[in-house]
């Protein structure tokens, strides 16, 4: 028992290695800096500047400015954790031709994709970071870091890296159960993204996606993420929930995530292993 | 040289077993029979071949012994483990290498890559790279155990992909064509070492597809010929050849002009013919049941117009054992 955990826990250790040595954006700085952070800054602004027009400059332009940097920001988590990890694990199949292997090792394959996802996220978390710092000085936002509520902004995070690796790793799965499954990711992220509540408050939705988007533990990590770190100075998504209420839909959704992940897992698994698609992209 | 089956090896073990096995892929426009019926029993301690040309459903069968895809129909044991149903702890006793995918992870450095993959089967890293370091330098790769592996030639790629399969230690060895499209010396130097590691202990087994020729007639101690599915004969490659040892076996070579090939095969007493094109030439294998049949056989292509450039007899080969079986040759479908 002992055993098995510690040859479980090496295996995962070496995913995450595996999967920081295979795809690191950082040995070629250039695009790494246009990717993760002007990226998300000119998106931020692109919006703010949309958002100025269509209220006529009569919107809270500096309220709404953070609102939107904090939802661009933390969507590093969900571009690295389902999109980019989804082309890394079709990458494994189809470029390195190595899926296979690892697939039929004994190391379960869950661990293995666990492992991969969590080099994902860490390496969104200095991208995370870079983008704060720069908006907040670059863009004079009303952000402390001596006054962000450090214990629920680490529980939020937590919940949601967690809804977001069993949804992407669902979600890579499924993807290998098809041949020509590149660029999936890439939609799935987002669709996620406009229905979150990153850009704008879930309430500005049609009533069905706005529902939908109600169930998504996205949508509450971000409105955590934003209480811990502006305390109110900011629109509230549920000014009538307490921190402790919206920590309790997160952790409801999240448990609902992974569930689900697990369900659908199972089914794909079964759907590659069937079609025999673990080593066969639509190149072969 | 074919290895003398090992006597200390319990030969009533199977390492591998199917029954009816079969696997039949439907896509949107069309389904395909890719196995059908497929009854095997390889013994431990066997290096068994399956020789077949591309398409004959040779990667569908080792997918579904390595338990990367599920039959439609009929079972398969390996190493005693149901592939459907046990394929958790069947796992760890089995490893597969297949050629011709260049596989590998390019930023990577060949040691660091195999330790990795070390772990993902729980072994301790001490024991890890004493195995890898071994077995790189039983395979002429030592110089480059810290090379990235983008760097390397398609053969040692290879190689590593073998060191990788061996490092743990299997019970059942899967080769899916592991030396296609490699060069003469690299293919040679997969195949010694797969020998040496047979011979190592004589209970490990080696499954191994091929169609190569030659391949299957040096390395394996029993082969299965297997086209459109199914397995057309199964023996040693000595008892294969039997097949055709009472027939008269004639190289003719023709200068080019119209196609005869299905002619031939027409001609009373011919049991089998193939062609082949080389320098220009026109060059066929034909079984004949006797000498007899040879003049028809010449008075064929002089009705037909084409010139005789040379005529041969010799020896029957594994090829052609195969050509009488088959009804064509190994090659035939990617010449046409
Ligand atoms: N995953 C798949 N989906 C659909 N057809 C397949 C798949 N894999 C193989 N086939 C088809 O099954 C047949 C047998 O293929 P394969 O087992 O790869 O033969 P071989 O390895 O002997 O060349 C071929 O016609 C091939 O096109
Ligand atoms: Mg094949």
């Amino acid at each position: 028992m002992v055993l098995a955990l510690a040859r479980t826990w090496s295996g995962y250790r070496t995913a995450v290695r595996l999967g920081w040595l295979v795809s690191s954006n950082w040995t070629s700085p250039v695009p790494f800096v246009i990717y993760t952070i002007i990226r998300p800054i000119s998106g931020a602004l692109i919006l703010v500047v949309m958002y100025n027009v269509i209220t006529g400059g009569r919107g809270n332009t500096r309220n709404y400015l953070a609102f939107l940097v904090i939802g661009v920001s933390f969507w590093a988590f969900v571009t690295e954790g389902v999109s980019d990890f989804a082309v890394g694990i079709l990458e494994d199949r189809g470029r390195f031709k190595m899926l296979k292997y690892a697939y039929l090792a004994p190391l379960r394959f869950p661990v293995f994709l666990v492992g991969r996802a969590s080099s994902k996220l860490t390496s969104a978390v200095a991208s995370v970071a870079i983008v704060l710092v720069v908006a907040t000085v670059g863009l004079r936002l009303p952000i402390n870091p001596l006054s962000v509520d450090y214990p629920l902004l680490a529980i939020a995070c937590l919940l949601a890296f967690i809804s977001v690796m069993a949804f992407s790793i669902a979600l890579s799965v499924v993807l290998l159960a098809g041949r020509d499954a590149y660029g999936y990711g890439e939609i799935m992220a987002q669709v996620l993204y406009i229905v979150s509540g990153a850009i704008f408050p879930i309430s500005v939705l049609p009533g069905p996606l706005a529902f939908f988007a109600s169930l998504s533990p996205l949508v509450y990590w971000l409105e955590l993420t934003r209480r811990s770190i502006l305390h109110g100075r900011v629109y509230e998504m549920f000014p009538g929930l307490s921190d402790g209420e919206v920590l309790t839909r997160l952790a409801l959704a999240t448990a609902g995530t992974v569930l689900l992940g697990y369900l659908v897992y199972r089914w794909a698994d079964r759907q590659a292993r069937w079609k025999g698609y673990i080593d066969m992209d639509a190149a072969q | 040289m074919p290895r003398t089956p090992n006597p200390s090896s319990d030969a009533s073990r199977l390492a591998v077993e199917t029954r009816d096995l079969g696997r039949v892929y439907k896509t949107r426009n069309e389904t395909v029979t890719a196995l059908s019926s497929v009854d095997l029993k390889v013994r431990e301690g066997e290096l068994f071949g399956v020789l077949g040309p591309n398409g004959a459903g040779k990667t569908t069968l080792i997918k579904i012994l390595v338990t990367l895809l599920l039959p439609s129909s009929g079972t398969a044991k390996v190493d005693g483990l149901d592939v459907v149903r046990e394929f958790r702890q069947l796992r760890s006793r089995i490893a597969i290498v297949s050629g011709g995918e260049n596989a590998g992870y390019g930023l990577l450095r060949v040691r660091e890559q195999l330790w990795m993959f070390s772990q993902f089967y729980g072994i301790k890293s001490k024991v890890a790279y004493a195995r890898i370091d071994e077995l790189l330098e039983r395979l002429g790769l030592a110089s480059v155990a810290n090379r990235q592996i983008s760097g390397l030639s398609s053969g040692m790629r290879q190689k590593m992909n073998l060191v990788r399969g061996l490092m743990t230690d299997p019970r059942v060895l899967f080769l899916d064509e592991p030396t296609v499209a490699l060069d003469v010396g690299a293919a040679r130097d997969l195949r010694e070492e797969v020998s040496r590691w047979m011979a190592e202990d004589p209970t490990r087994t080696v499954i191994l597809t091929t169609h190569y020729m030659q391949e299957a007639d040096d390395l394996c101690d029993r082969i299965a010929i297997v086209n459109r599915g199914r397995i057309v004969i199964e023996g040693t490659p000595q008892s294969l050849k039997l097949e055709v040892q009472r027939d008269v076996v004639v190289d003719l070579q023709l200068e080019p002009g119209v196609p005869v090939l299905d002619r031939l095969r027409e001609v009373a007493g011919v049991g089998a013919a193939s062609v082949r094109e080389e320098d220009g030439l026109d060059r066929f294998s034909l079984l004949l049941a006797d000498d007899a049949v040879l003049t028809n056989v010449i008075s064929a292509v002089e009705r037909s117009g084409r010139r005789v450039a040379g005529l041969a007899k010799r020896e029957p080969t594994l090829e052609d054992a195969f050509v009488k079986l088959v009804g064509r040759s190994m090659t035939e479908e990617e010449t046409q």
